[in-house]
């Protein structure tokens, strides 16, 4: 394959992660401008494990997504009781401070000769397991897009158990799934789990194609351009957000004449799908056609 | 000790501007319900064409405040028009979602049309500094702070002793019981955003002024200072946009001083973060309305 197809293609898979991520909470009634901040948690615990500690590369990445998991229940427990408005804001605060926090996080030591490790708002360097392994980004893409259908897997087998049904009732009407007896907290840090073991996932894996990663890339923008993605794509599959992600990175971004007006034609595009589809391109309604038509 | 009072007072000058920025979020919230994150932006719209017009015609102070004022108020009505009044019903988050993604649009649309990492704003006229008892405090930020306290007392008198200030407040109040009393819910809606686009305006104005230069930061710096004074402060009351902006400049200042600059924008973050979550009123103590338990 051309390899800047290649690149293309694994980009749209490490941002479909920080979409979904972004989604499940969409789902759940709750806007957070802050998944960023799971996936540099995820991509700084991965990198760590396997450039610092040698960990393998799959548990490296593991333990990125259970800490990334763990911190997104932590901030939920908390942020869940919030209104809508003090929620996004919550949750940009502490993608903030993350990134803030990041800034400052020394911890390097020499591993065969080589100094490496997370030095500050330099970034870190040389997360070198994909040299090492030898791995072409190729089977690099391979990887994402396992990982990726294996996600979606997940969610559909969540779909099949009610899980998702349960989440919507409670991002749709609170008090009413509260009175049908959900248990609306739980299902918000449950949420706030599951959107933080994605990003941290998808940060993992990104640390390891990249080699390269540093504070400033998980900044505010990457954050409300995850929660665009759900938002434009639709809320009624998890297809949804990686339509988003198509529409973004594999439209705008790769189009080299639509690329210094990508920011205004994707500002627009989002602006408009909110007035005339609220509820995103393969909303709830669409979604329920077609499954109806193809029951058929 | 003089330390700690110099950081004081160069954090009550520098949260005077933030207090001007938050009113403008806290206007707009506390009318509508809504946040309007592409505040900020709108504002660099408005610096920039002004920084422009003065820099094509060497306008000075008064030329690049008016196309400043101009600026800011085409923004913020393009901004209305597609996030707020196309965005019907209960629909609070859509239209934060919305105003997000128009501030990607102006800050490209400003970075396309003023290419340059910093631009000249014309400096206000040369003040005198004060100094009392070994402390020090610059003319540019008396100015700004009496302008601040101006500002402030006639949005007070324009709220609480006017036929429009009136309609404002049943509209934040109740916007069904508003409809039925024969006000018109969407002229009040438009006008006060156009209120907050001109405190904004003359916030922007200020603080260009003050710094000489603007670069493309300054949309993101702006919606960031003004939302976290307001947050702090409590949403959609003006007394908290003012307790916000004092106690984040002085938090800032004092941050700066004792940590360094890393450390303080995880000073303040922090302060945001837990401050949402153990006073989520704020620090005016904003009570919970019907409203607000909707978003």
């Amino acid at each position: 394959m051309d390899p800047f197809l290649i690149s293309v293609l694994s980009n749209i898979g490490l941002f479909s992660f920080l979409a979904l991520s972004a989604w499940i909470l969409l789902i759940g009634g709750e806007i957070s401008f802050g998944q960023q901040a799971y996936f540099a948690i995820g991509a700084y615990a991965s990198g760590i494990a396997s450039a610092l500690w040698v960990w393998p590369f799959a548990v490296a990445v593991l333990w990125g997504t259970v800490l990334g998991a763990g911190v997104g229940a932590l901030v939920a427990w908390p942020a869940a009781r919030l209104s809508g408005v003090h929620y996004a804001i919550a949750t940009l605060a502490f993608a903030e401070l993350t990134r803030a926090s990041l800034n400052v996080f020394r911890y390097q030591r020499d591993v065969e000769g080589y100094l490496t490790g997370p030095d500050g708002a330099n970034g870190f360097r040389d997360i070198r397991w994909v040299y090492e392994a030898g791995i072409e980004p190729g089977p690099n893409l391979t990887i994402i897009a396992l990982s990726l259908a294996g996600v979606i897997a997940l969610i559909g087998l969540a779909a099949r158990l009610n899980v998702m049904a349960q989440l919507r009732m409670v991002g749709e009407d609170p008090i009413l799934a509260a009175m049908q007896g959900v248990r609306v907290l739980r299902w918000k840090i449950g949420a706030g789990a599951a959107a933080g073991g994605l990003a941290g996932l998808g940060g993992g894996l990104y640390a390891h194609l990249a080699t390269y990663i540093e504070p400033a890339q998980f900044s505010v923008m990457t954050g409300v351009h995850a929660v665009a993605y759900g938002l434009i794509g639709g809320l009624g599959t998890a297809l949804g957000p990686i339509l988003g992600v198509l529409i973004d990175i594999g439209l705008l971004e790769s189009l080299r004449a639509l690329a210094a007006y990508r920011m205004i034609v994707f500002g627009g595009l989002v602006a408009i799908i909110l007035i005339l589809r609220p509820r995103g391109i393969l909303d709830e309604t669409l979604v329920a056609k077609v499954r109806s038509w193809v029951r058929r | 000790m003089l330390d700690l009072a110099q950081n004081t007072l160069d954090g009550i000058a520098a949260g005077a501007a933030y207090a001007l920025l938050a009113i403008g979020f806290t206007l707009i919230f506390g009318v509508m319900r809504r946040l309007n994150i592409a505040f900020g932006p709108s504002i660099m719209v408005g610096v920039f064409l002004g920084a422009w017009v003065h820099a094509q015609w060497s306008a000075g102070l008064i030329g690049a405040a008016a196309a400043t004022f101009a600026g800011v108020l085409i923004a913020s009505v393009y901004v209305e028009r597609l996030s707020f009044a196309a965005i019907r019903g209960d629909a609070a988050l859509a239209s934060m979602a919305s105003s997000f993604a128009l501030w990607m649009q102006l800050e490209q649309g400003v970075a396309l049309a003023f290419p340059g990492r910093t631009t000249a704003f014309p400096t206000l006229p040369q003040l005198p500094d004060v100094r009392f008892a070994g402390l020090f405090l610059g003319g540019d930020d008396l100015l700004v702070f009496a302008v601040a306290g101006a500002v402030l007392l006639l949005l007070h008198r324009l709220i609480y002793h006017s036929h429009f200030g009136l309609e404002m407040r049943a509209l934040a109040d109740s916007p069904e019981a508003a409809a039925v009393s024969q006000v018109n819910t969407r002229r009040v809606a438009f006008l006060t955003f156009c209120l907050a686009a001109l405190v904004g305006a003359v916030a922007g104005m200020l603080i260009a002024a003050t710094d000489g230069q603007i670069t493309p930061k300054f949309g993101l710096w702006a919606t960031m200072k003004g939302l976290i004074a307001m947050m702090i402060g409590g949403l959609g009351s003006l007394r908290g946009a003012l307790l916000g902006g004092l106690a984040l400049g002085i938090i800032e200042a004092q941050a700066q001083w004792y940590l360094g600059a890393a450390a303080r924008e995880i000073v303040v973050y922090g302060f945001l973060f837990l401050c949402l979550i153990a006073l989520p009123g704020g620090m005016a103590g904003v009570r919970e309305t019907g409203a607000e338990r909707k978003l």
